[in-house]
């Protein structure tokens, strides 16, 4: 895991422009755009370097299988090209996180590796996302199998205004893995204890229990916003999930939730696979094990070992853009 | 320019003076003017009687003469600089309006009917009070502008009261063709009313010593006088009700062991200890004191019967409306239709039971077509009520659902009908209030006759029966014609039934039936905010 957070760059970047870079454009496709030699147009934002993207820098050599593999996978919203081409594949049992501007495609991307897409109605998804070699963008998928494998956590807290132990064991009563309704209690066969099992196993994982342990018929609303979020990260684990997608889990928290919550990613990857959405680049450097940089247009610019894109990026634009030039 | 006008106000105002304590008794003299007029205005203070033994009309005048040169002495001394104050320029347009309005009134009629001048001569006179009015209170400085013109208005009318010019016995008549007049009764409350509003507008501008902290606090005096108001119109409404029915509904009711009834409870005959002959009676000829007990649970049966069949066909249709169907042409000509439905007169939909409904079931009124129809009339409200706490729920938690893994029936059922359904209830609640009340439509399709007999009150859950025929159950107590109480009551009223009849005293007759009618419909509110609160409490603090 890297310690050098903010590499201090001295090679004077070739930016084509030489205004100053005060203001910046959240969207894409601004003045600045040439035709390469490729079949992509290149989009860039005011300050940034004008340089082809290669494939090589996206090329990430690691041991082990990959848990989930994606293929030029291109994203429409109506006409908007959300997502140009993304080809990446995401090692067992890591931390991955994808850093990039507002507006980047990195949660677009996400949203695609559990299929989370398929509920905007305007989006359009080409291209191959597979899970352990099998493809998810198929006929004949199981959505509710898939999001089970491959759980999500969003960027605000979102519990259900329930109890907390219903929270946590929401997922799996629906599925029909515990019954403690009416019909099984006066069956005596109400699964009441194994839930109780799951709801704190779940809760002790996601580093909540001790906070909560004699509370748990309360209303999950009148947590606070980290006890919230490490809910939703229990309730994602409660149906236990092979990979877990986080959609800046953080970006809602003040610093100690926020380093509770990156304890506790670090802790999940020995077990589970991460991929983490994040705008913060110190926390992306501290607990992640491979990087992947989204860059305005939606493009994947630079994938590799967090170390080395965070000290010797291939790129320039992504050595603007972590030493804060642009973004 | 602007710096010369800059208001230079005292940031902390410590202590109290004498004209804050001043112009706060006149907001007070206003609000206890209000509410003299609104207990006049409904004839809980006689104007012909006395108050603290003075005359009403003259104490009345003796109030708003003391109002008005209060509030002119504020403005005159505020100018003057006895008072310390920071007005603006100018009241406003819109005030200067507000204090036309009642100056053309005064002027015109002063002119035309106190003098004797003639039509033409009050037009003159109102437009150009109602203009002196306007030029005095929009011209001038705020503190004189909103007391002078407002301030007089209260004085005269005042010295009108107290010399007698519009006394309890003034009458003036309009002179048309249908008889109409202006009484005394209607026109000193009302005119009492006006003023202590412009009253209490102008002293809580002189206690904020004008300026914007002025305005606030007449605006505020006026918001709080006209909540006031409608707090007190549905108390009185209320009170008036009970007043004139409670004796009608206690005739002959007695409080005590075995005096009630014999009913079964647990299948042991038990004699209520209490007994109120007008809800537990039917209408015969040998009963001591007659009753409405058919009319209520005819209406406790067609609200249950209108719920039960409206509030699952609604809230199903607005699941289907926010979860399923995609948004577009469909849904907005849904929405149209629903809401036209809803602003559908009832009368219409009793046409349509009568027409549609009754030659199905027999050919005659009953109890299942009234149900049926009042269901009808619920459908739209419950559809558009349910539609927006549907919408309302975020979509946070349909999309935490998905990302689970559970399906989108699983997810409306655990998370998004939770959440709605104190939306729904709350439509509920405003539609059983309306149809709980419907006399057109049962009309039309249940009624039967007005004064039934005890023995012919509907029993719904009793009489259901086992056929050898299918559909093998019968319930003839659906298939009667029955009364309800907003039916009886208009039967009561207008078509003056019960004068020949053996009920005693029909005008408490009346009164008792109106009163139950109310009570009956506030226990239905009152159950639906009990529910209400039961799945809001659930929601937030389980």
């Amino acid at each position: 895991m890297s310690e050098n957070t903010n590499p201090q760059t001295t090679t004077d970047p070739q930016t084509e422009t030489a205004t100053t870079n005060g203001d910046q454009p959240l969207t894409a496709n601004s003045d600045q755009s040439l035709t390469a030699n490729s079949d992509q147009s290149l989009t860039t934002t005011a300050g940034e370097t004008v340089e082809q993207t290669r494939s090589e820098w996206t090329e990430y050599e690691f041991r082990g299988d990959a848990k989930m593999a994606v293929e030029d996978l291109d994203v429409h919203y109506g006409d908007d090209h959300a997502l140009k081409g993304v080809s990446m594949e995401i090692p067992e049992q890591s931390v991955t996180a994808l850093i990039g501007p507002s507006g980047c495609g990195k949660s677009t991307y996400l949203r695609c590796l559990n299929r989370m897409n398929d509920r905007v109605s305007s989006a359009r998804i080409d291209g191959s996302v597979k899970l352990d070699g099998q493809e998810i963008y198929q006929d004949g998928v199981n959505l509710v199998e898939l999001r089970k494998r491959v759980g999500m956590v969003f960027q605000s807290p979102n519990p259900f205004p329930k109890s907390i132990r219903e929270n946590v064991a929401y997922g799996p009563q629906k599925h029909g893995d515990l019954d403690t309704g009416l019909l099984a209690r006066l069956l005596n066969r109400s699964d009441a204890e194994e839930r109780d099992e799951l709801v704190e196993r779940c809760l002790r994982d996601a580093a909540l229990y001790e906070e909560v342990s004699d509370r748990l018929d309360d209303n999950a609303l009148g947590l606070s916003g980290g006890q919230q979020q490490r809910l939703c990260i229990a309730r994602c684990l409660s149906v236990d999930p092979e990979v877990i997608l986080m959609d800046e889990p953080a970006s809602a928290l003040d610093p100690i939730a926020t380093a509770k919550i990156e304890d506790l990613i670090d802790d999940l990857a020995e077990e589970y696979t991460v991929v983490i959405v994040t705008h913060n680049m110190q926390q992306a450097a501290r607990i992640s094990d491979q990087t992947a940089v989204f860059l305005t247009g939606g493009e994947l610019v630079e994938y590799g070992d967090t170390d080395q894109v965070f000290e010797d990026p291939h790129s320039e634009r992504v050595e603007d853009y972590i030493t804060g030039k642009f973004g | 320019m602007a710096g010369e006008r800059r208001t230079d106000a005292k940031l902390v105002e410590s202590e109290t003076t004498e004209t804050d304590a001043a112009a706060g008794a006149a907001v007070g003299l206003s609000a206890v003017l209000f509410a003299l007029a609104v207990a006049a205005l409904f004839e809980r203070v006689s104007l012909t009687g006395s108050l603290f033994g003075v005359g009403t009309v003259t104490l009345l005048g003796g109030l708003l003469t003391a109002l008005g040169v209060a509030v002119v002495a504020f403005g005159v001394g505020s100018r003057l600089g006895y008072v310390e104050t920071d007005p603006d320029r100018s009241v406003g347009l819109v005030a200067g309006l507000g204090a036309a309005l009642p100056w053309v009134v005064v002027g015109g009629s002063a002119a035309s009917q106190t003098l004797g001048l003639g039509t033409a001569v009050g037009v003159v006179a109102g437009v150009a009070a109602g203009g002196a009015a306007f030029a005095l209170t929009v011209l001038p400085c705020e503190d004189l502008g909103s007391t002078l013109p407002l301030g007089c208005l209260l004085a005269l009318t005042g010295l009108v009261f107290l010399s007698g010019v519009i006394g309890p016995e003034w009458v003036w008549e309009l002179g048309w063709t249908q008889q109409a007049a202006i009484t005394a009764e209607f026109l000193i409350p009302a005119s009492t009313l006006f003023a202590a509003l412009y009253g209490g507008w102008a002293s809580a501008k002189a206690y904020g010593g004008f300026g914007a902290r002025g305005r606030h606090m007449g605006a505020y005096v006026l918001v709080y006088l006209n909540a006031l108001s409608i707090v007190a119109f549905l108390l009185i409404l209320v009170a008036y009700v009970a007043v004139q029915g409670l004796p009608g509904l206690l005739n002959g009711a007695e409080l005590g062991l075995g005096s009630g009834p014999q009913t079964t409870v647990l299948g042991a005959s038990v004699a209520l200890p209490v007994s109120v002959p007008f809800v537990m009676n039917g209408v015969a000829l040998f009963n001591d004191f007659q009753g409405v007990l058919p009319a209520i649970v005819g209406t406790v049966w067609l609200v249950v019967g209108a719920v039960v069949l409206a509030v699952p066909l609604g809230v199903g249709a607005a699941l289907f409306l926010t979860e399923y169907a995609e948004r577009g042409r469909f849904t907005q000509v849904v929405e149209v239709a629903t809401n036209g439905l809803w602003s559908t007169p009832s009368i219409v939909f009793g046409l349509f039971g009568f027409a549609f409904l009754v030659p199905r079931f027999g050919n005659g009124k009953s109890l299942l077509s009234g149900m049926i129809t009042l269901g009808f009339m619920l459908l739209p409200l419950v559809v558009i009520t349910s539609r927006e706490a549907m919408l309302s729920v975020p979509d946070e938690y349909r999309d935490a659902s998905a990302a689970l893994g559970v399906s989108k029936w699983q997810t409306i059922r655990s998370v998004v009908l939770p959440a709605a359904l104190p939306g729904v209830v709350t439509g509920v609640i405003l539609g059983v209030g309306r149809i709980a009340g419907e006399t057109a439509p049962i009309l039309l399709t249940m009624a039967g006759g007005t004064f039934l007999p005890g023995s012919q009150t509907v029993d719904v859950l009793g009489s259901f029966q086992f056929t050898t025929a299918p559909p093998f159950v019968a319930n003839p107590a659906l298939m009667e014609a029955t009364s309800a109480l907003p039916y009886q009551l208009y039967a009561l009223i207008s078509a003056g039934v019960g004068a020949s009849s053996n009920v005693g005293n029909a005008d408490e007759f009346r009164w008792a039936t109106a009163l139950v009618l109310l009570v009956v419909v506030l226990s239905f509110y009152a159950i639906g905010i009990a529910t209400r609160y039961y799945f809001r409490r659930r929601l937030r603090h389980t």
